[in-house]
């Protein structure tokens, strides 16, 4: 997206320290400047422990920043009274599905948020059968939560964010407990809404592949913020990744072995399709 | 395994009785269970059991559900049997057991006790299988509203039932599952004293009250994250609405009631 | 027959009205020392079916086979079983209750009443197998533990009494890139050293793929195919029907021979890919 649009997170400066004897082994975000902007697609990518659900969490207000500040629509997340607006605004998916869902129904989970907004019952169900139709669950509406399967039961959570017509979806590894048919279903939902509304995402990722994918790629590590740059920049940058335990796309390890066994590759390859056409013509070429 | 764990009794239909308000079905009940109190006869009580059984025909419920919920009151009958028969006197002498004498006042009152005590169960029965943990949760919490003005945070609690009732079959699961994997580590929880078998329990305990703060660690988080507040203003999506099919079967058990303590006369 | 059942079908809370049918008709054979996988979106039926043999749930209907015989009629028939064919669940460190790591890895020697010197070497001889001796782990509490060293705590646990056959669910779930290599370098090593048969079930093919002998994959509780890895795998399309994806470096060299290269595609690793890469590129160039 361009520069111009307008800016939905902002982090300044921003340090979080765990108090607690529960949460020491957490290292703590220090020294944190980043912008979401609107309608960008921001995927955020560290070992485990680097601090990015806490990053998160002090985006949607569930964490106050020790130092610096976070500003969500230009409303400091230390505005006690604009919590809803924030919360409103910034929705949040967390990793395991089976711990977010409130209600006994689908339907009725869906419509929490709008139900702690206190908005009136037709203007509910209204827009949790509109969000229910974005998100394919209509058949699902009465049935129970734990019923469903692993990627059902994400879309019902997006769902419950969506009613909610926020500008930013926040997801914590979303896909890390779902099969490749669940994880699929989940991650074209996400795209669809960032699409065709508009919505930023900021998408925490242990995959590579689902990295590569977003407009932007900030990296992490123990607190800070080590790169953050379009997915061409960051996920070739193996040298670092690797240091960090991290991976790179199949097409950038793949492509890399293969520069190192002497094949004259392009340098930027970050999908399988980029490599396989740079494969095919440095064969047909020789 | 998800699929297999199912929560409460409840048995999914379309009978009249599973779509009548959840709150109707509630002050009906209460009626039934007072005008059972009333009931003074034979007549009245058989009445009354007659119209259970007919109930549960109409719910379309099995009747194997029907005995195993009786199942619970069996010793309770058994005992308040056992008590009249043998410690109430009057009327005809049956037989004797020793010092012990049977007479049949004490048969009578010994069978009309345990025939009401089945209709209170069957009705209560009736109301448990045909609706939804959820609905009646949402109809108790109607009745306790008015506790809020003596400081009962009753929207609080409402919530707090939901999500038990949520989470209820998850732990179960996990439950199952714990019990599982120390099977499969060579636990033995059926045989043994006592104490041994306790003692077996720790391995289920522990890791089940640790995913059980977890959760709920968790899902507080996610309840926050979704804008709720303790203490702030909520709506419903669904407002309970009392249609006038609703409103039809109130005034027809009031009819029945009537008819019964007409009986009783 | 090693390992298998014969129409094999279990139904979870038979008689009543939420009576499912997890298992159909299932029928399949293991040979000793294979590597063999049970794949399967999720609800398929593979933790079913897993936990059918070693004897934690009884069939409906047929018969579970361990060395030619029906498994599973007396209680220390059982405990004998479970002995020599240990089942690893899925997250199975959320199921620790120990004060420490030893007394969580001697939980299933002293199950089967060996005397406590003999469980000690138990113990001693598991962190060996799975490379946490040197850690000095034994006195250290559980939750102290990463992530990745939690799981190979998990699969000492089980292998503490020397199984035959070692079943895993959905081992690498939640595990990051080095927690996922550590385990499948332990579960080659165990395989082909030890001469141990691995089972395990997943719906995440990267690492597994490039072991596996054999593979069953199920569908709603069916048996949809079964034989050989190579044959299974070469099913590319009617995998991804099922909702299952090969490892993403399949994909590339899928896409070079769809461009008229003849090229291998029975491919897992990057370490293969790389090797017929380069023969494809030098074959006509001496």
């Amino acid at each position: 997206m361009s520069g111009q649009s307008s800016i939905i997170i902002e982090a300044k400066n921003v340090d979080f320290l765990y108090s607690g004897e529960w949460e020491t082994v957490t290292p703590a975000v220090s020294g944190i400047s980043f912008t979401v902007r609107q309608g960008e697609y921001v995927a955020l990518v560290g070992p485990n422990g680097s601090g990015k659900t806490t990053l998160l969490k002090l985006f949607n207000a569930l964490l106050i920043p020790s130092a610096g500040e976070v500003l969500v629509k230009g409303i400091s997340t230390v505005n006690e009274g604009m919590l809803p607006e924030i919360r409103r605004s910034c929705g949040m998916i967390f990793q395991n599905p089976d711990n977010q869902l409130v209600a006994t129904t689908v339907e009725e989970d869906i419509a929490f948020g709008l139900e702690n907004l206190a908005l009136p019952s037709e203007e509910i169900k209204k827009r949790v059968l509109e969000a229910a139709a974005t998100l394919g669950l209509e058949k699902l509406l009465k049935h129970p939560p734990h019923l469903l399967s692993g990627g059902e039961k994400q879309r019902v959570a997006i769902a419950g964010v969506l009613v909610m017509e926020p500008d930013c979806i926040l997801m914590d590894e979303p896909t890390a407990m779902l099969d490749p048919a669940g994880r699929h279903a989940v991650l074209e939902a996400v795209q669809q809404l960032h699409r065709e509304r508009g919505i930023a995402v900021v998408h925490v990722t242990h995959f590579p592949e689902e990295a590569a994918g977003a407009d932007r790629v900030a990296v992490l590590s123990e607190g800070r913020l080590v790169v953050d740059g379009s997915p061409e920049d960051v996920m070739t940058g193996l040298p670092l990744l690797h240091d960090l335990g991290l991976r790179g796309t199949t097409a950038v390890e793949l492509a890399s072995m293969l520069r190192q066994d002497g094949y004259p590759l392009p340098p930027k390859i970050l999908h399988d399709r980029e490599l396989v056409d740079s494969l095919c013509s440095l064969e047909q070429n020789s | 395994m998800t699929r297999s764990i199912t929560l409460g009794q409840y048995i999914p239909g379309e009978s009249v009785i599973h779509h009548l308000n959840p709150r109707l079905k509630i002050v009906i009940l209460v009626l039934v269970l007072v005008l059972l109190f009333l009931l003074e006869t034979y007549s009245g009580l058989i009445f009354a059991l007659a119209l259970a059984v007919a109930l549960f025909v109409l719910a379309g419920i099995p009747f194997s559900y029907l005995l195993r919920g009786l199942r619970p009151i069996f010793y309770i009958a058994l005992f308040a049997l056992i008590i009249y028969f043998f410690f109430t006197s009057g009327g005809v002498v049956l037989f004797r057991i020793g010092f012990l004498t049977v007479e049949s006042e004490g048969v009578e009152q010994g069978l009309f006790i345990v025939a009401r005590l089945v209709a209170l169960v069957l009705f209560s029965l009736l109301v448990t299988l045909t609706t939804t943990p959820l609905s009646l949760t949402h109809g108790i919490g109607f009745f306790m509203k008015p506790l809020r003005y003596v400081g009962l945070p009753t929207e609080e609690v409402a919530m707090i039932m939901t999500v038990a009732l949520r989470f209820i079959p998850t732990l179960m699961e996990e439950s199952q599952r714990l019990m599982r994997a120390q099977l499969a580590r060579g636990a033995d929880f059926e045989t043994g004293s006592i104490f041994r078998r306790a003692r077996s329990m720790v391995p289920l305990i522990v890791p089940l009250f640790v995913s059980a703060f977890r959760r709920a660690d968790e899902l507080a988080l996610a309840m926050e994250a979704r804008g709720f507040r303790i203490g702030a203003k909520r709506t419903r999506m669904h407002q309970d609405v009392i249609l006038f099919r609703d409103w039809a079967v109130l005034f027809f058990v009031l009819a029945l009631i009537v008819l019964a303590l007409n009986i009783n006369i | 027959m090693f390992v298998g059942t014969e129409q094999l079908t279990h139904v979870y809370m038979p008689g009543t009205p939420f009576s499912t049918k997890a298992l159909r008709d299932i029928s399949f054979s293991f040979q000793k020392g294979e590597f063999a996988l049970i794949i399967g979106p999720s609800g398929s039926g593979k933790s079913t079916l897993i936990q059918h043999l070693n004897g934690l749930l009884r069939p409906t209907s047929g018969r579970v086979i361990f060395e030619g015989k029906n498994i599973g009629r007396d209680k220390r028939d059982l405990l004998h079983l479970r002995r020599r064919i240990g089942l690893v669940f899925q997250m199975p460190e959320e199921q620790f209750f120990s004060e420490t790591v030893f007394d969580e890895i001697a939980f299933a020697p002293r199950n089967q009443g060996f005397a406590e010197n003999e469980v000690k070497i138990r113990v001693d001889e598991a962190l060996e197998k799975t490379g946490l001796k040197g850690l000095d782990l034994k006195g250290r509490h559980p939750f102290q533990l990463s992530a990745g060293q939690k799981r190979l705590v998990a699969v000492a646990a089980v292998l503490s009494v020397n199984p035959e056959v070692l079943i895993l669910d959905e081992p690498t779930v939640a595990l990051d890139n080095t927690g996922r290599d550590n385990l499948f370098d332990l579960l080659t090593e165990l395989n082909r050293e030890e001469g141990l048969t691995v089972i395990i079930s997943t719906h995440h093919l990267d690492e597994a793929a490039a072991l596996a002998s054999s593979v069953l994959v199920l569908k709603q509780g069916e048996l949809v195919m079964s034989g050989p890895a190579e044959d299974i795998f070469s099913e590319r399309d009617q995998l991804y029907n099922l909702g299952l994806a090969l490892p993403p470096v399949n994909e590339i060299m899928h896409g070079i021979f769809e461009k008229g290269f003849s090229v291998n595609t029975s491919v897992y690793t990057l370490k293969e890919a790389r090797r017929e890469i380069n023969k494809l590129i030098r074959r006509d160039k001496p």
